[in-house]
């Protein structure tokens, strides 16, 4: 992927507001057309094993009552944008939510006044940000803004960023932040055998001090939860440049599966992006319903699902890239036993008995996908 | 046309059981004047406690005003006021004066010292029946405070002022006269006032009465009410000067007879025979009706009504009320408010922004007949609540205590509002008035109507009624709220939107600006132009929630 620079993008901006002016001018009603960012509208490509946007595309009218907020916001996000790369600014998601936010007071005719926040929360703002990468074709990271990127890296690779380099195996029992747009990253050397993505950071941290990557010679990459677009970015690179195998690590509920399969093909509210963010070749070693049993967790370690849980679990029964034979499998168990565990179950054993069982999973190609 | 006086020489038997000894119970009878009879049964009158007392004395004598004014096409004036008279026992006094007909000089005694002293033989709407309440009060007095009552009055036309100081004789129910006064009459003064000292918790009771004048006014907005008090003025301007048509007087109808009236009248004259007394004695009956219905009754027509043996009398008062052939009962001698005037004292007390009112057709139960009329007010000053806010008037009486058990509550409560676009809470006040010459009262305390069928399904009706042209009025908002609603939104966001493009495009924001309002006009038109009563409501800060 080639990435455009920052005047190219200011140019494609610039055109699009151009062309809504346009509208306004012939007298027309103000229109944006946007690829529609829904469920119905996500595609499972079976073939990429990810998900792509559908052809579906949502007609945001300015003179519409339910449009016409989000039309305003779209609008303000525009010029908030077009002003940060003007200024050759950097803001993250959160200045231009701060940036954008203020109250309107309008009188009517008779005088009654209106007061309204452009928006309320980030997730407004955060919303319009997305639906003008996807009505223009560009990316966030393009358009030098940044979020909050949660993902850190240890283990064997050596980094270059503004010309330092930075070696993942001298930090300690720290670790590598990952930068805002891991495509700027320039990754000299790896020589790890594998990529292990974890979902917590606590399991993360115990697995660094107790040197698993060291034992194991492979990268620990964790995300804190939901992974952010940069840390997917990122394992989609060593996935795809480096041929690492990449295996993910989540709490055995459906909330941990979902995790899995964002970084394995991308999410519902950003499935544009899959093309680039998603690793289509990650592997599941667990925690699985039926390691429940295999591993013999014991009771005190297992925990009652919730209705919500259950609710989750068949909405990914629905989904059509967890129609694996395995996975649904896993997921039928997991209704049919109502129970669920988190990694630290793994402690069942013994605290060494992650490693064990981390070790069993991926040489014994114990995974799934 | 004045009252005229008949005394009712009415005794009550009353019987007392007292324990003489374990084995055998002797029983007493003893007679009692209707005065003591009264006295002893205070609470009958709502005299419970001293707070109720308060109230209830405020409104006998304000409701006896107004039947002495309105009900003679006199613009009542209406003064109250109150005093402690004695603080550290409890003791207040309460005048009340009014501009009514008054009293001949001769007839004050009796109408104040002399229970059962009532007007003639005729039917008409009143406040209160036969002055009772007030007799209750000065029997109240008497046995609270042991003062007298003092009574001023001049009739109309007359030159002299009387001056009666009063205390009932219970045993011999009998006015004592302490003092009588004349006074000459130099500014043609007409009217009466009275004063008691009563036993009574004016803190306590002033909230009702504030409510009591409050509604009064509401359904008389053609009178003028006063009010000192200690601690409260109140003062109700005259708003209009259109009274309502006085009740006229007539004979009760067949139908609504019971066993001890026939035998009262027959009582007057024996020599009837039982045609003329049908024709003589109740309304709508004529020759015709009378020998049809004497046919059905199997009665003779030209037989003697005092030649009726007990038995025939009972079975002539059945039949009396069986019998479908009487003419409907007339609406004459009722006085209802009329659309125009309560809409006129529900816009003064309520200031509502909406209000609109119905006065049904008379209708009758049980040989009575009544009106119903409702109203309803919406919004303006009305606060919202969880459901309607229920003002009950009977025959312009309001009635505050007791609302649970009135046929109006259920009924209002039975409604389904959202038929008429009322979404609770909702500022919105239901208002009946329900006049008849018997008002069916659930309790002898008289504060709420009884569940009668055909009163119910008139109120139900009347209220459906003024209901709908509710929920036409609210479409109406609706849809000129919706015009506005899109109107502001779209013009406060074209604001951001022009200012936004004219930085990524370099264009002028003002023309940007002017375009998309041309387009909002375009699509929704302009919206209407606000009127005085809107303008009022001006600064209202008003939540966008329409696409929320």
């Amino acid at each position: 992927m080639v990435a455009r620079s920052r005047q190219e993008v200011l140019k494609i901006l610039e055109e699009w507001g151009k062309r809504i002016v346009e509208q306004i001018e012939r007298g027309q009603e103000p229109v944006i057309e946007i690829p529609a960012r829904t469920l119905s509208n996500t595609v499972w490509d079976p073939v990429k094993k990810i998900l792509v946007l559908g052809p579906e595309r949502m007609r945001r009218r300015f003179l519409d009552l339910k449009e016409s907020r989000k039309f305003m916001q779209t609008m303000l996000m525009l010029k908030l944008i077009v002003e940060a790369i003007r200024e050759n600014v950097y803001p993250t998601i959160r200045d231009l939510y701060y940036n954008g936010k203020h109250t309107i007071v309008y009188v009517d005719p008779r005088k009654r006044v209106f007061k309204e926040n452009t928006w309320d929360d980030q997730q407004e703002s955060n919303a319009v940000i997305e639906d003008i990468e996807v009505a223009t074709s560009l990316l966030r990271e393009e358009m030098g803004i940044s979020a909050d990127v949660k993902g850190k890296v240890v283990g064997p690779i050596i980094v270059r960023s503004k010309g330092f380099e930075i070696d993942a195996t001298k930090l300690g029992d720290a670790a590598l932040s990952l930068p805002p747009n891991p495509d700027e990253l320039d990754i000299v050397k790896v020589e790890a055998n594998y990529v292990l993505v974890i979902e917590k950071d606590a399991i993360f941290q115990r697995l660094n001090r107790e040197g698993f990557w060291r034992d194991e010679n492979c990268l620990l990459v964790t995300a804190k939860g939901m992974p952010d677009r940069a840390t997917r970015r990122f394992i989609r690179r060593l996935s795809e440049e480096f041929k690492l195998p990449v295996f993910v690590l989540t709490d055995a509920d459906p909330y941990g599966w979902y995790i899995y399969s964002v970084y394995r093909s991308g999410s519902i509210k950003l499935s544009y992006e899959s093309e680039r963010l998603a690793t289509p070749d990650a592997k599941f070693v667990g925690v699985t319903a039926s390691d429940i049993i295999n591993y013999k967790i014991t009771d005190e370690y297992v925990i009652a699902a919730t209705d919500r849980d259950i609710k989750r679990a068949h909405e990914l029964l629905r989904y059509p890239w967890f129609q694996s034979d395995a996975w649904k499998k896993e997921i039928q168990l997991f209704l049919k036993m109502k129970k669920k565990v988190e990694i630290e179950a793994l402690s069942t054993h013994g605290l060494k008995f992650l490693h064990d069982y981390l070790k069993d999973k991926i040489h014994n190609k114990k995974w799934i996908e | 046309m004045l009252r005229l006086c008949v005394y009712k020489s009415h005794k009550i038997i009353y019987c007392e059981g007292l324990m003489k000894s374990s084995k055998s119970i002797e029983i007493r009878y003893e007679e009692l004047s209707p005065a003591e009879w009264f006295r002893r049964n205070k609470e009958l009158a709502g005299l419970t406690n001293p707070t109720r007392a308060m109230y209830q004395t405020i409104r006998e004598f304000v409701e006896n005003s107004l039947d002495a004014t309105e009900s003679y096409g006199i613009l009542p004036s209406i003064k109250v006021k109150i005093d402690y008279y004695d603080k550290a026992r409890g003791w207040v006094s309460v005048y009340v004066e009014d501009n009514g007909v008054g009293i001949p000089d001769s007839e004050i005694p009796n109408v104040f010292g002399r229970v059962f002293y009532s007007s003639k033989y005729r039917i008409r709407q009143h406040r209160g029946v036969f002055g009772l309440g007030a007799k209750m009060i000065i029997l109240y007095a008497q046995s609270t405070t042991n003062k007298p009552i003092y009574v001023r009055s001049a009739p109309l036309g007359s030159d002299r002022i009387y001056e009666y100081v009063l205390m009932i004789n219970t045993l011999k129910n009998e006015p004592i006269i302490l003092e009588r006064r004349e006074y000459e009459n130099k500014y043609r003064w007409h009217g009466t006032a009275v004063k008691v000292i009563i036993e009574g918790d004016w803190p306590r009771a002033k909230k009702r009465v504030e409510e009591y004048l409050k509604r009064t006014y509401m359904i008389a907005p053609y009178a003028e009410i006063i009010l000192k008090a200690p601690d409260l003025f109140l003062c109700f301007p005259r708003v209009t000067t259109k009274l309502p048509p006085p009740p006229k007087e007539g004979l009760p109808h067949p139908k609504s007879v019971d066993v001890e009236l026939i035998k009262h009248l027959i009582a007057r004259n024996p020599n009837l025979t039982l045609r003329e007394f049908l024709t003589e004695y109740f309304d709508g009956v004529g020759k015709q009706t009378a020998e049809a219905f004497l046919k059905w009754a199997k009665f003779d027509p030209n037989k003697k009504v005092g030649d009726l043996t007990e038995d025939e009398i009972t079975e002539l008062t059945t039949k009396m009320r069986e019998f479908n052939g009487w003419r409907r009962p007339k609406a004459d001698w009722l006085s209802p408010v009329g659309e125009e005037l309560l809409i006129e004292g529900i816009k003064k007390v309520l200031e509502p922004e909406f209000v609109a009112a119905v006065t049904r057709k008379p209708s009758s139960y049980m040989g009575h007949p009544f009106i119903v009329e409702a109203a309803i007010a919406w919004g303006g000053r009305i606060p919202p609540s969880d459901k309607p806010i229920v003002y009950r008037f009977a025959n312009k009486v309001p009635l505050l205590y007791d609302e649970g058990s009135d046929v109006i509550r259920k009924v209002v409560e039975e409604i389904d509002w959202s038929v008429y676009k009322v979404k609770f809470p909702a500022p919105l006040a239901v208002i009946v008035h329900v006049c008849s010459t018997k008002i069916p009262y659930v309790s002898a305390g008289k504060e709420a109507i009884a569940d009668v069928v055909e009163i119910e399904e008139e109120i139900v009706l009347a209220i459906r009624e003024v209901a709908r042209k509710l929920r036409q009025y609210i479409t109406k908002k609706e849809k000129e709220e919706e015009i506005y609603i899109k109107f502001a939104t779209f013009s406060m966001y074209a604001g951001e939107v022009a200012n936004a493009l004219a930085y990524v495009t370099g264009k002028p924001a003002e023309e940007l600006k002017r375009k998309l309002q041309e387009l909002i006009v375009k699509k929704v038109g302009l919206p209407p132009v606000p009127g005085k009563a809107e303008v009022k409501e001006a600064s209202r800060e008003v939540a966008v929630e329409a696409r929320k």
